[in-house]
């Protein structure tokens, strides 16, 4: 695989690999010399084995020096700081107003690109929306600014004017667990299927999620539907709450990157809310796993053990199972961790609080991985995706790329980093909360930083290998 | 979450579950969380329920701290040498993965 091709796959991540096919051949003649997360990891003759090593001696290094910081009082106030957005209720009805009509017109976009657009997936303006403007850009902006789906959302949007409805009780002992299925078959489903790359596979599958989403938020009330059981809601509602712009008692709040995660009172104690931030962690590792060249050896071999089923069936199976038996270990070593703190400090905190205490400290990991892959895709692909906005209907020609500097592979490596700098700080303070004195919450710590250098490194290996199209669909 | 004792603050985490504590040695009397060790209990009623505490307590807090300090020094040394060893770990690494071409 030349550095190019291998630069075109690397950016393009979850939900769009197929659309990353479509784009190799025009990079690859078209950008000589772009930096990818593969172009990082494998540069010089730095091995790839001591980039992985690096990775987790780094976050490693970052719970040491955070061991240092004892002050209680300094940290808390560190990460209540906290300016109030000014805003006015004119401004305030505007813009959620505006809002709402974009969101919607968005949702008719998309339909229509999907039914009527250009076969081509590079310029078909439904899948540039989902895949560059929604899943990579949107997304983004709910970490790195604040999480506007609420206002954004089309569908809540058209539930909240439907007439009558909401006579179904959705059982609150439930919890997230409906999120954490429905994140699971969306995983699924993007996998398994040509979204990013057929036009109309796309507008089947957002006219059936429309189809759910809207008769169940009728049945239940689009509230409970949207703040309990919607899975896209809910991975914005947990992203969100690492943004810079926090929504509270007092209206809009500007605080630091992350620390609104360290909140002691905004711990999520639903059932199911810990599998719900592990599912959306595990889902991020388990679509870089699927582009592995391990991966298809292993699928390959499966696949040839079991000849009468036919191949493509097999495969299928095996990426379900696999996804769901891989969530199911991530909550298993999540679990072990819990136990294993709880006896290392003596605590009498049963396990599932211990995990849903420190469960805050995964969201930062999840955007951090989730920046890495996507801001490169989304800077190469968004100038087609201003000219499909711009053109819903007619033919932009051959797509325009933004050619992104070399040192961008590299900085897409530091944000996985920072990541985990993050998720550091935040466990730290929350620990400080929850343990009394200064070496127990320091100590409670260890077993999550062996998982945590662990984790860095399984995925600084997956982001290194070669870019590898998932077999057999 | 619901209210604490009057006068003293909402204890973080007072709402979590806990299990196995038949044999706590100290529980807590304004939150009601149970401790393996006394000088836990000590230093958790002096720092969540600041406000509300005894003299005597204040006390006990005090001391636990004093104790906790010392032992927090000798952990912090061990935690600068683990720093350092890493860092040269690391350095050493890419030293002879760049410059020799054995790794």
């Amino acid at each position: 695989m030349t550095p190019a091709l291998a630069v075109a796959d690397a950016v393009t991540p979850m939900g769009s690999r197929a659309l990353g096919r479509g784009v190799t051949e025009v990079l690859a003649r078209a950008v000589a010399h772009v930096g990818g997360l593969v172009d990082a990891v494998n540069t010089g003759t730095v091995p790839s084995w001591l980039t992985v090593a690096t990775g987790g001696a780094l976050v490693g290094a970052s719970f040491l020096f955070t061991s240092l910081l004892t002050d209680h009082e300094g940290i808390r106030a560190v990460n209540g700081l906290r300016a109030v957005v000014p805003t006015t209720d004119g401004l305030r009805r505007a813009v959620v107003a505006g809002t709402r009509a974009l969101g919607v017109l968005g949702l008719v976009l998309v339909l229509v690109g999907a039914a009527f657009g250009s076969p081509e997936p590079r310029r078909n303006v439904a899948i540039l929306v989902v895949w560059v403007g929604w899943w990579a850009g949107f997304t983004m902006s709910t970490y790195l600014v604040g999480n506007a789906w609420p206002l954004v959302n089309p569908w809540r949007t058209l539930a909240e004017r439907l007439p009558g409805g909401g006579d179904v009780d959705l059982p609150s002992e439930w919890g997230a667990w409906p999120a954490v299925v429905g994140l699971l078959a969306l995983v699924a489903v993007e996998v398994v299927s040509p979204l990013a790359s057929v036009p109309r596979a796309l507008g089947v599958v957002v006219v059936a999620y429309s189809a759910v989403t809207l008769l169940a938020a009728w049945a239940v009330g689009p509230d409970a539907w949207f703040e309990r059981a919607d899975p896209v809601a809910s991975v914005f509602g947990v992203y969100g709450r690492a943004a810079p712009v926090q929504r509270d008692a007092d209206g809009l709040g500007l605080r630091l990157p992350g620390s609104a995660l360290a909140d002691v009172n905004a711990t999520d104690d639903r059932p199911g809310a810990v599998a719900f931030v592990v599912a959306l962690l595990w889902s991020t590792t388990f679509d870089g796993l699927v582009t592995t060249p391990a991966w298809n050896d292993a699928l390959t071999v499966v696949v040839e053990a079991v000849p009468v089923v036919p191949t493509d069936v097999t495969a299928v199976v095996g990426y379900v199972l696999a996804l769901v038996v891989g969530f199911a270990l991530f909550r298993a070593l999540y679990r072990l961790a819990a136990v294993r703190c709880r006896s290392r400090v003596d605590t009498y905190l049963a396990p599932a609080a211990i995990e849903r205490w420190f469960a805050p400290a995964l969201v930062p990991i999840a955007a951090g991985y989730h920046v890495a892959h996507f801001s490169g895709y989304f800077l190469s692909l968004s100038p087609a995706l201003r000219a499909a906005v711009l053109a819903p209907l007619s033919d932009p020609g051959v797509p325009q790329l933004a050619v992104l500097p070399p040192w961008f592979g590299t900085l897409q490596l530091a944000f996985v980093v920072l990541g985990h700098l993050l998720a550091v700080w935040v466990a730290h303070a929350l620990a400080l909360e929850v343990f009394p004195g200064l070496l127990r919450p320091i100590r409670s710590q260890y077993p999550f930083v062996v998982v945590m250098v662990a984790y860095t490194m399984t995925s600084a290996w997956v982001v290194g290998q070669p870019f590898d199209a998932p077999g057999y669909l | 979450m619901s209210d604490d004792a009057p006068g003293s603050i909402q204890a973080p985490g007072s709402d979590l579950a806990t299990c196995g504590d038949d044999d706590a040695a100290a529980t807590c009397r304004y939150c009601g969380r149970p401790f393996a060790t006394p000088d836990a209990h000590d230093l958790h009623v002096g720092d969540v329920h600041a406000d509300a505490c005894t003299t005597a307590e204040r006390e006990a807090y005090e001391r636990a701290l004093e104790a906790e300090e010392d032992e927090l020094f000798y952990f912090h040394l061990r935690v600068v040498a683990a720093l350092a060893g890493l860092y040269t770990v690391v350095v050493l690494a890419y030293m002879i993965a760049l410059g020799s071409g054995i790794l």
